[in-house]
């Protein structure tokens, strides 16, 4: 048998490294941010790219797609070529990809902060940048198989089999949920809306969290864990179950972040009932994770990369089965819209997702620097502080999302709503400050971890090309004894790939076509009618300012939301929302049925000045929207586009839109007027997106209430799914 | 125990019936089983609860206690006379207390069911039959305890007898398994060699352990769940969908209200409304207003975004009848919310009262009658004027 010699590529798991690090910091810089805005609304600044609204998705796509993207090819760098005994496939595309996705992250935040969003949550970054990941991709993918089919290993071990499926499911995902209609270079509008938009995004947004933050975390944990503990893996029989069981299940559970919405009935169940199949294809990652360390306890004591990956499995294990909890409907209907689910998502981010992360730069730092670790007792400092952080992160967050729920839901004996919204909101603002700390420590934590490698980094000496070697792969291996059926497989990586894909497909068709179409599933209300012309450049104004981050537009058919809000919300009303807007958090009330509630004026002064007409309101003040114009050059393209997604404009119309957008634009100058408002400084504010933004307001949930109650009743019915 | 609750709330119909037959066997059928209509009880859900986590426990220990019998068992017929004697002796002793179980647990349910009396909304026999298969239960747990106990003094006491004769030897042919890796299946490390499947991925070993028991049964019970969740609502349609659940609740809501009210002095609406004018009733209105009103008619009632207050004209009507109906039901399109659902009938007259103690008190600022001039007497004037032109700009 030949051995043959070859190198490592260590220099791009360097950058990699790097590009977690910086945007780890920057990603949780934002997030502090943000939850000090929670508690202390000068913070937005008055400033657009400052405001809660843009910096959300910020912090959310840098955390996400930069930190723990970067992490995930920093992981699969460094272990795809030892696990296949072979250097990366091509070193030009190893630059390429890094370089694109860091390309892609600075134009990512670069758009969010100037406002150009999707208004699709954990998707929001424009359609160039879609189609630049979407490349990068394709190049990762090229790179990672050209690395696996010139392995030197027979067979591909477990930790590949996730890079797999991950790389082929999130290819699918992003580019199903990013089907969109440009307008403009930074433009477009969702192919799908209202129902099926939802059903899609959350059917991405769900799986986003399971192909991106979890399977390929897996595959990173198969990995480092054993050779950070040096342990067999426990159970190979439960990697392969619960590998496919994983994906298999994980794609259909997606409907769960839509329980009691307009979405039908069924779809609902569906993702009900495999949520709670998820929980033990989850928990056997995390068993394979800590039986491996069965025997290497006492290492756990002391080695900070061990610690680290001890409590992200925990932290895994937690999440995996909190959330099928969360997707039981009695359950769900008191977390749902609370910060509750803010406390879940960080269980995984912070503990799984982070700590998994820190673990590996301890382990691949010093070992790619030639050296050990500059000092474990920083790390061990860091890891006291992240986790003290995790728990002062989590507690109040739990709490305040149980607490308002319950204030939300609480009636007096006379049948009235105990407490206003804004009640709920300020009694909780006090664990959105402890919360704050706790974040302000995690990151305080990864501070430390920085310099710790910066230390580490310079008391050794880099290995770009790390030599190795290793026998050449034999064409034809006889198998020495019975071997495992699954084994087939694991030497044949492209069928391996198309059986992931099968696996992960099968749910999301079965879910998504018949909500296409199978029309009794958004039965039809005669009364909803498209939006006027101005009402559209509203809710481009309302999908820029990032509002459906703290509002939803979805009322429950629950006694409390009916008494709060209005009539529950039906699949009918929201044919012509692309995309939709039903959002996921209620930091503010519900505005489905905000129209005709309050006047005009109301919202003028209260976009200015939210605290002026609600005191107390953590709402930021939004100054430039009286100063920005609306850019009627657009009003033509915009009912174009609406028109070619399904939405019923007669043919023409776009030529005389903007007549309609200015009429409309007067008569709500007028009701200002009318009101002692007659505009900034004097000067007209007919163009002001302002206008724009109040007219959309006060359109939603109108359609609705002019239709005959008969209507409503049948709608209702249709919406039960007998 | 909530998460749990919701877990099985939606198919406890199935789930008691079930239960029952598994734990109780012969003797609950004879009872009967519950009324379905006790199920929703709080009460009997919690008990349920209690019941399946108990008896998953038994099952658990169940299984350690005959991995652990057996296992000693076979040992010890190996050994000496002596020593089998006292291994068999917990077991006899274990079926002798399964069938006083039973027993004890018969009568139990023999004597309550004659009664008829109420135990928190359900029936005595229901409850007295939860309360017994919980009691059985936990006598099992207390059995299966003492059992474990036995074997495991047994093999305290057996390692000190080998101990003593033969050290060397023992290490290795004595199992180390403790209840936990028996809970898991886990092999003792030193066995490891015997599962190792010789892959080799830069040094990462793999084991052949067999799946964690619990963890396999646990996935089989949620696909279990996942069968009986889809049947209660798309077959038997025993479950409620979310709108159901919505009408049960709102009427539930109407039944408690109302008899909430029919004894209560808030029984007060449009037609029944009197102006208070006991001064703890202007403040209470005072306090409210502050509060929830002046961001429309200013701190003073003086007029912003809304009407002026102070005046005599206005747009829905001046009388406390008028203004309570204002209040309650609004005019959603001018701009005036619904207050019913959050002020309670009694708080609307309080405001409604102290807006009428606001007449005539010329704050600054006022903004300009709007609508028509009432007069207190007068109630015939509203047609007069189309109080909408005047309105027009809100």
């Amino acid at each position: 048998m030949q051995v043959e010699k070859f190198y490592y590529d260590n220099k791009t798991v360097k950058m990699f490294a790097y590009a977690v690090l910086l945007w780890g910091i920057v990603g949780m810089l934002a997030g502090l941010w943000i939850a000090i805005a929670l508690y202390y609304p000068s913070i937005n600044l008055g400033f657009a790219p400052t405001t809660f609204g843009r910096m959300r998705p910020v912090h959310t796509n840098a955390v996400i797609f930069a930190f723990v993207g970067n992490g995930i090819f920093m992981g699969i760098y460094y272990s795809l070529q030892r696990l296949c005994k072979t250097r990366m496939f091509s070193d030009l595309l190893s630059k390429i990809h890094f370089w694109g996705w860091q390309l892609i992250i600075v134009a990512g935040a670069l758009t969010l902060w100037t406002g150009h969003t999707s208004g699709k949550e954990y998707a929001e970054l424009e359609w160039p940048i879609d189609i630049a990941i979407a490349l990068v991709w394709v190049v990762f993918g090229i790179n990672m198989f050209g690395t696996i089919l010139k392995r030197r290993e027979s067979h591909i071990y477990v930790a590949i089999w996730f890079y797999i499926a991950t790389w082929v499911t999130v290819a699918m995902l992003h580019i199903v949920n990013s089907l969109e209609l440009p307008i403009s270079f930074l433009k477009s509008y969702s192919m799908y809306a209202g129902v099926q938009d939802a059903l899609v995004q959350w059917w991405y947004g769900h799986n986003a969290v399971a192909f991106f933050l979890t399977t390929p975390y897996l595959g990173l944990m198969y990995y480092f864990l054993p050779k950070a503990a040096n342990r067999p893996i426990y159970s190979y029989r439960l990697s392969i179950i619960h590998f496919w069981a994983l994906i298999f299940i994980y794609i259909w559970a997606g409907p769960h972040h839509l329980l009691y919405t307009a979405l039908p009935d069924w779809a609902q169940s569906l993702g009900v009932v495999f949520s709670i199949m998820l929980i033990a294809p989850s928990w056997g990652g995390m068993l394979n994770g800590l039986f491996t360390l069965r025997g290497a306890w006492d290492k756990v004591r002391e080695e900070p990369v061990l610690k680290f990956l001890v409590v992200a499995i925990t932290c895994y294990g937690m999440a995996t089965f909190e959330g099928p909890m969360l997707s039981l409907k009695s359950v769900n209907a008191i977390s749902h819209f609370t910060d509750w689910t803010i406390a879940h998502v960080h269980v995984g981010a912070l503990g799984w997702n982070g700590f998994l992360t820190f673990g590996v730069l301890y382990w691949i730092i010093p070992k790619m620097w030639n050296t050990t670790l500059y000092s474990k007792k920083l790390a061990g400092t860091h890891f006291w502080t992240g986790t003290i952080g995790i728990i002062l992160y989590v507690i109040p967050m739990y709490w305040a999302g149980f607490t308002q729920s319950m204030m939300w839901k609480t009636f007096t004996e006379e049948g009235q709503l105990k407490f206003q919204f804004l009640e709920t909101v300020t009694h909780i603002v006090p664990m959105y400050a402890v919360r704050s700390i706790g974040g302000a420590l995690y990151l305080v934590g990864a501070f430390i971890m920085v310099y710790n490698l910066i230390k580490t980094v310079q008391q050794g000496s880099f290995v770009a090309d790390e030599a190795a070697e290793a026998p050449a792969l034999e064409k034809n291996i006889v198998p020495h004894s019975k071997e495992y059926w699954h084994r087939w497989i694991e030497k044949r990586p492209m069928q391996m790939l198309v059986l992931s894909l099968i696996a992960v497909a099968i749910g999301g068709v079965v879910e998504l076509i018949p909500t296409f179409l199978v029309k009794s599933n958004i039965p039809t209300i005669s009364s909803v009618k498209p939006y006027t012309p101005l009402e559209l450049h509203g809710r481009d104004v309302y999908i820029r300012e990032g509002c459906y981050l703290c509002h939803s537009q979805m009322v429950r058919p629950f006694r409390d939301e009916v008494a709060r809000y209005g009539e529950y919300s039906k699949a009918g009303e929201f044919v012509y929302d692309h995309p939709f807007q039903w959002g996921s958090k209620r930091t503010g009330p519900d505005l489905a049925r905000v129209g005709g509630k309050y006047p005009d004026s109301w919202h003028y002064n209260h976009m200015m000045d939210p605290q002026s007409m609600s005191p107390g309101s953590i709402m930021p003040s939004y100054p430039w929207l009286y100063e920005d114009e609306v850019d009627t050059l657009l009003t033509p393209k915009m009912i174009w586009a609406m028109r070619k997604l399904g939405v019923p404009y007669a043919e023409g119309y776009e030529y005389n839109a903007n007549d309609d957008l200015r009429l409309q634009q007067q008569k709500i100058v007028t009701s200002l007027q009318g009101d002692k408002i007659s505009g900034v400084n004097g000067k007209p504010i007919n163009n002001k997106s302002i206008i724009a933004l109040i007219a959309y307001l006060q359109r939603i949930g109108m359609d609705i209430k002019s239709a005959p109650k008969t209507q409503t009743a049948q709608s209702g019915q249709g919406v039960m799914g007998n | 125990m909530l998460l749990i609750a919701n877990i099985f709330k939606k198919a406890c119909k199935i789930w008691l019936p079930l239960l029952l037959l598994c734990i109780t066997a012969v003797p609950a059928m004879a009872e009967g089983p519950t009324p379905p209509s006790s199920l929703s009880n709080p009460f009997v859900t919690l008990m349920v609860i209690i019941i399946l986590f108990l008896a998953i426990i038994i099952f658990m220990m169940g299984r350690l206690v005959i991995g652990s019998g057996g296992l000693y068992l076979e040992k010890w017929k190996k050994e000496s006379e002596e020593a089998k004697k006292n291994s068999t002796a917990p077991v006899v002793t274990t079926i002798v207390l399964l069938l006083l179980s039973v027993q004890v647990f018969a009568q139990d349910k023999a004597a309550p069911a004659a009664a008829t009396d109420n135990f928190g909304g359900i029936s005595s026999t229901a409850y007295y039959l939860l309360c017994s298969v919980v009691f059985v239960e936990l006598l099992l747990i207390a059995v299966l305890l003492y059992m474990l106990r036995v074997f495991a003094g047994i093999q305290k006491k057996k390692k000190a007898i080998v101990a003593a004769t033969n050290t060397a030897a023992v290490k290795t042919s004595v199992p180390e398994l403790s209840w936990w890796d028996r809970f898991n299946a886990l092999k003792p490390i030193h066995q490891e060699v015997n599962i190792d499947l010789g892959h080799d991925y830069d040094g990462i070993r793999e084991l052949d352990n067999k799946l964690p028991p619990w963890w396999l049964y646990g996935f089989f019970l949620t696909i279990i769940f996942a069968g009986v969740y889809l049947y209660s609502h798309y077959v038997s349609h025993t479950a409620m969908s979310g709108i159901e659940e919505y009408e049960a609740s709102v009427k539930q809501a109407d039944i408690e209200k109302t008899e909430y009210l029919k004894k209560s002095a808030n029984n007060i609406d449009e037609t029944t409304v009197k102006l208070l004018t006991a001064d703890a009733d202007i403040a209470a209105g005072k306090a409210v207003f502050q509060v929830s009103c002046f961001p429309c008619h200013g701190k003073n009632g003086e007029g912003i975004v809304g009407p002026n207050l102070t005046d005599d004209y206005w747009i829905h009507g001046g009388s406390i009848q008028d203004i309570f109906k204002t209040l309650k039901y609004g005019w959603a399109d001018k701009g005036m919310k619904s207050w019913k659902d959050d002020f309670s009938p009694v708080q609307l007259a309080q405001i409604a009262s102290y807006v009428k103690s606001l007449r005539g008190t010329n704050p600054a600022n006022a903004k300009a009658p709007q609508g028509t001039l009432y007069t207190e007497a007068g109630n015939a004037a509203p047609a007069t004027t189309d109080s909408t032109k005047t309105k027009k700009a809100s």
